[in-house]
């Protein structure tokens, strides 16, 4: 290829500048035949001339790959430390694909040549095509495929991480429960629906404070016109936690999931199952209580076995529930959380959480959680897993004389709850199952669910779920639906670990 | 008299409040002078740590051993234990990095990364298998910063309980001369094991053998043993059939007896591995504490060396 441009560019030199020249003795043909002549010896000689250039530089390029190869399989970041016994052993490492047979590199002397040692380094490494910058880029370059996109390079690092989690779900059921919008994702029955693409920004912001920002897209449909599905972004999350407070509490502003019972700090494409449980779903809508603005404080009291407790004001922005939107009558709330570590017989969790804040008729709503999970996994391999959990949610809620409804009763008082058990045989395979109970906050009515599930992950950053699900409602929901819930998740670049 | 009784209780609620939140009931604010309280995230580094430390302070752990840290999931126990330390161990590379949130949720920034009583056990050390060129995923759940389970090799006792020292020390220059005789006791002990173990191996020098995690090239490194292969070629991710019927191939020319299972990973692929290739597995824990008699550093590599050279015997 770079021959083929080396030619082109002679040809186009000697067409551009030699001929127009030698048009002045056009008449004589004698003349341009030697002309001729003379212009193809030399263009023979170029292509020898860089012929030879190429297969010096390829020589080249060959000598460095092999001097090379073996020398960026270890980095040495200091001079080695003064070996006992084992380490005077010849040092055995492999090579970057593992079923390679190792080759016995030198172990390198303490008072190794500092040039050794650089050549070890990955700055080094990447040193070496930039030296050779100026003679244009080598036949391996070329024939390499291209990265697109790199955000962190050796020598180049990017000071915060970046994830991006891919949430995809179908929702298969029969026609009449599509035509009336009765599935668990109304007005997206039968279909594929990319529920979430969430991308994460998350680091330390300076000594004293950490950030995250998540923005995420998915569709969104109305169930007043089916037909009209938009792709949505929404900024979910941008808060700043202030890491160094007094007395060893830990500060979040911003915009936020707060600290809610048990699942509310948890999204959608980390959630235990494809969908949030009705109860939640029914108090709070479809995401639970995300996205509300505020100021949370939290706390590990100074006790035996862990105790934290936290309390946050906000808006209240969220619209199922609460809906004024206004710090002159904010949504307050507090969490208290313990953990039992039973060692070898596993762990329980319990929250105790409570949110106050008022509706977008100006009436108080304040809604009472409990939730416990408890988690059992064996010494040795961790697995199986076996997690019981559940949640259960009161809510105390004042309406307008307006919403009374027949019975005429200004102040509701409702509840619901789910529970699940998860057997997560190996960390490939799970399986569990959850039921749902809740009555609705404001309309009469009540609906139960229950829900087998299968889920399977090839790796840490890949799952897929099978959910079935029966839903039987009463009152406002009166309906009977049976469903097959479809999930796919990715998760792409940095992703903090899982919470107990 | 009512009201002064009333006076009196709200008082005392009082003062109890102030002294729960100026932290006089919180370990985490006791005086300077009192034992140290270190943290190490991993096993191995609890287990040097805690012969460098001896009676001048308590260690505690944030992973039980034999639990495997690939896996791990932040629990609360956690946050509490971080909570209470003054200093941190951990590793350095990403074998630990679970540790960042926990510690953000703790309230003790004292223990943030950078801070003056975080410990990173691998400054100085030169690591092994740093990925060079393009990593991705595609790769597997790997550590591009290298392999992190350099404790194995015995030689890197002296750079590492260096570090561990002057992070105490800093931390407690009352304390720097107690532990670095400590340190220098630790490390005449290793150095005398070593011994013991480069004989009992000396015999399987350059014997071939096969791991189902990378866990082990610094143990290979220490004791001359030569890796021909790994099962779980990219980490976290089950091996496909290719790359287990060329590893047999492999396992078969080179004839490999022994493949190195940790004890948290399930044995059936290395067990039909194994058994394809005609070899046995050997199954061990790869950090200490997850076996009787294997609490202590020397203890947990006294059982590797014997167990490894018994397998390589048959």
């Amino acid at each position: 290829m770079r021959r083929h441009r080396y030619l082109s560019l002679v040809v186009w030199l000697l067409v551009s500048s030699g001929i127009p020249t030698t048009s002045g003795y056009a008449q004589d043909a004698d003349a341009l035949r030697r002309e001729l002549e003379t212009l193809r010896r030399q263009l023979s000689t170029m292509t020898q001339a860089y012929e030879q250039r190429l297969n010096a530089l390829s020589d080249r390029v060959q000598q460095l790959e092999a001097g090379q190869a073996p020398a960026t399989q270890t980095l040495a970041t200091a001079p080695p430390p003064k070996p006992l016994t084992p380490s005077a052993a010849p040092a055995t490492t492999r090579s970057a694909t593992p079923a390679a047979v190792p080759t016995p590199p030198p172990a390198a002397p303490a008072s190794a040549p500092p040039v050794a040692v650089a050549a070890l380094a990955p700055g080094a490494v990447a040193q070496a095509p930039a030296a050779q910058a100026s003679e244009g880029p080598t036949l391996k370059e070329m024939l390499t495929p291209r990265q697109p996109f790199a955000l962190s390079t050796p020598g180049r690092t990017l000071l915060f991480d970046i994830g991006v989690s891919g949430d995809f779900v179908a929702d298969l059921t029969s026609a009449r429960v599509e035509r009336r919008q009765e599935g668990t994702f109304p007005g997206q029955e039968n279909r594929f629906i990319p529920r979430e693409v969430e991308l994460s920004l998350f680091g330390r912001v300076d000594p004293y404070a950490s950030a995250v920002v998540r923005i995420s897209a998915g569709e969104e449909s109305s169930t007043n016109a089916p037909a009209s599905r938009d792709l949505n972004v929404n900024l979910d999350e941008a808060n700043v936690t202030l890491l160094t407070p007094p007395l060893g509490t830990t500060a979040r502003f911003g915009l936020m999931r707060p600290r809610f019972g048990t699942l509310n700090t948890v999204h959608q494409d980390d959630l235990p199952q494809v969908d949030r449980p009705d109860v939640l779903t029914q108090f709070f809508g479809p995401e639970e209580m995300d996205g509300e603005s505020g100021l949370e404080a939290f706390w590990v009291l100074p006790l035996s076995n862990y105790n934290e407790l936290s309390v946050g004001i906000f808006n209240g922005d969220n619209e199922v529930a609460f809906g004024r939107g206004s710090l002159r009558k904010p949504l307050v709330m507090g969490r208290w959380r313990t953990f039992f570590e039973f060692e070898e017989h596993g762990g329980l969790q319990l929250d105790f959480s409570a949110a106050s804040g008022f509706t977008s008729d100006n009436q108080r709503n304040t809604l009472v959680g409990l939730g416990a999970k408890y988690k059992w996994a064996p010494s040795g391999s961790g697995f199986p897993v076996f997690t019981l959990a559940g949640e259960a949610l009161a809510g105390f809620r004042n309406v307008s004389a307006t919403d009374a409804g027949p019975s005429g009763a200004r102040h509701l008082e409702r509840w619901g709850a789910y529970l699940y058990g998860q057997y997560d045989l190996n960390r490939h395979w799970a399986a569990g199952l959850r039921g749902d109970w809740t009555e609705l906050p404001t309309a009469p009515g009540r609906e139960w669910a229950i829900s087998p599930y299968v889920q399977f992950k090839p790796s840490e950053f890949l799952r897929f779920r099978v959910q079935y699900k029966h839903t039987e409602g009463t009152g406002s929901v009166e309906r009977s639906v049976n469903e097959v819930l479809l999930q796919g998740t990715f998760i792409l670049g940095a992703h903090p670990a899982e919470r107990f | 008299m009512r009201t002064h009784g009333t006076s009196m209780l709200l008082a005392r609620l009082l003062v109890l409040a102030a002294l729960v939140g100026l932290g006089v009931a919180d370990p985490t604010v006791a005086p300077a002078q009192e034992r140290l309280r270190v943290l190490a995230t991993l096993p191995d580094l609890w287990s040097i740590t805690r012969a460098l430390v001896g009676e001048l302070g308590d260690v505690q752990v944030a992973t039980r051993p034999g639990q495997n840290p690939h896996d791990l999931e932040i629990r609360p126990s956690q946050i509490l234990l971080v909570k209470r330390a003054e200093i941190l161990v951990r590793n350095g590379l990403e074998e630990d990095a679970w540790i960042d949130p926990v510690i953000e949720s703790s309230g003790n920034p004292r223990l943030l990364r950078g801070s003056p009583s975080v410990v990173e056990a691998v400054r100085g050390l030169p690591v092994l298998k740093v990925r060079t060129g393009a990593v991705d995923r595609s790769l597997g759940d790997v550590h591009p910063s290298g392999n992190p389970h350099f404790t194995l090799d015995p030689g890197t006792a002296p750079v590492v309980t260096a570090n561990i020292v002057a992070g105490l020390s800093r931390l407690r220059p009352d304390l720097a001369e107690r532990l670095e005789t400590n340190r220098r006791r630790f490390l005449d002990e290793v150095a005398a094991a070593a011994q013991r173990w480069t004989q009992t191996l000396a015999p399987y020098r350059g014997a071939p053998v096969v791991s189902y995690h990378d866990s082990w090239p610094y143990f290979y490194r220490a004791f001359g043993l030569e890796e021909v292969g790994i099962i779980e070629d990219r980490p976290g991710v089950p091996p496909s059939p290719q790359h287990l019927a060329t590893l047999i191939r492999q396992m078969r020319e080179r004839g490999v007896k022994v493949v190195l299972v940790e004890s948290w990973y399930q044995t059936d692929t290395p067990t039909a591995v194994a058994r394809a290739a005609g070899a046995q597995i050997l199954v061990v824990p790869q950090s200490p504490g997850a076996m009787k008699g294997t609490d202590t550093y020397i203890g947990h590599l006294d059982a590797l060396v014997t167990a490894m050279a018994r397998a390589l015997a048959q």
